[in-house]
């Protein structure tokens, strides 16, 4: 098998697994949440049973299988799990554009699998109530609001990466903990606005798998989570570049 | 100087090199020359094994205890 084939498998692998417990922690809560009086329409359940504390577990989801991912995947794929991330360390020439195009196929393949994993584990209500964990703009958000958050969000965590990760003057082993906990903190505070994905491969799996299985069909929401985390990463890595590159204070 | 292993068995040989733990002089037939693979990458990129390795002089005493023999 080819080297690159199995750094394929690795970013498969780790995709699903962020979906499976990150996504699926979203689900869960619905299912949790479910018939609980939410007090307004912008709440629709995550929220109702313990407010702000709803999306700080969720975050803490994806903060510990992120961290868990990159620490165990790390050194054999990079552990992008992320379209965003793959397309800007391509587009600041890091990263082979044939490899870049095989690793984003495998994370949605492996975001799909995390997601259809999630529902033969925790049955249908998964599907019909809890969406599988699907991210969505929340009541009165714009297109336009929602894309902007969701490219707050991931300049963010692509700024933190270039950080800890890229730049090699940065202190070493933080990486999966720090990248982990600056994803669950967006969550915590965006999550209500777009449901804070981040990561077209994590909205990708819930929704193919709702639209297999009888979910609801939220499709046309899929660009926000091309266009925002994209847009978000690609701006974060050359910002990143220019203040920290050749001639800089701390070049 | 000397090779201590040499000087311990009650010879006397001339050292051609020095235990990188412990920092005893060897002679030929008492240094122990290993080769470390050096990789680089890693969380973002991929780790890569490359051709190069870093060569170090261990002492036997010191080559056991590091192979855990």
């Amino acid at each position: 098998m080819s080297d690159l084939a199995k750094r394929c498998i690795a970013e498969l692998a780790g995709t699903a697994l962020l979906v499976y417990f990150g996504a699926g922690a979203a689900a869960i809560t619905l299912m949790i949440a479910r018939g609980t009086d939410t007090g307004t329409p912008f709440n629709i359940g995550i929220g109702a049973l313990g407010g702000l504390g709803d999306w700080f577990a969720i975050g803490m989801a994806f903060a510990i299988v992120i961290a868990a991912v990159i620490y165990s995947m790390g050194r054999v794929s990079g552990a992008h799990i992320n379209p965003a991330v793959t397309v800007a360390l391509f587009a600041t020439k890091r990263f082979p554009a044939g490899d870049a195009g095989a690793y984003i196929v495998a994370q949605l393949v492996g975001g799909a699998i995390g997601s259809l994993l999630f529902a033969a584990s925790a049955g249908m209500e998964a599907v019909m109530v809890g969406g599988l964990g699907a991210t969505a703009p929340f009541p009165g958000i714009g297109y336009g609001q929602a894309i902007l958050a969701e490219a707050i969000g991931t300049f963010v965590l692509m700024l933190v990466i270039m950080g800890i990760a890229v730049d090699k003057k940065a202190p070493q082993g933080f990486a999966g903990l720090i990248i982990g906990l600056t994803v669950g903190g967006v969550i915590t505070t965006t999550g209500n606005i777009a449901g804070a994905s981040l990561n077209t491969a994590r909205t990708f799996g819930p929704y193919l798998v709702d639209s297999l299985l009888g979910g609801p069909d939220l499709w046309v929401y899929f660009p926000i989570y091309i266009i925002g985390p994209i847009i978000g990463a690609v701006i974060a890595a050359f910002f990143y570049d220019y203040l920290a590159g050749e001639g800089s204070a701390t070049a | 100087m000397k090779c201590y292993v040499c000087v311990k068995e009650g010879r006397s040989t001339d050292a051609v090199a020095v235990c990188i733990v412990c920092g005893m002089g060897l002679c030929k037939d008492h240094a122990i020359r290993e080769e470390l693979d050096l990789w680089e990458g890693g969380y973002p990129f991929p780790a890569k094994k490359v051709k190069a390795k870093i060569p170090r002089i261990l002492c036997p005493e010191c080559y056991q205890a590091l192979k855990g023999k």
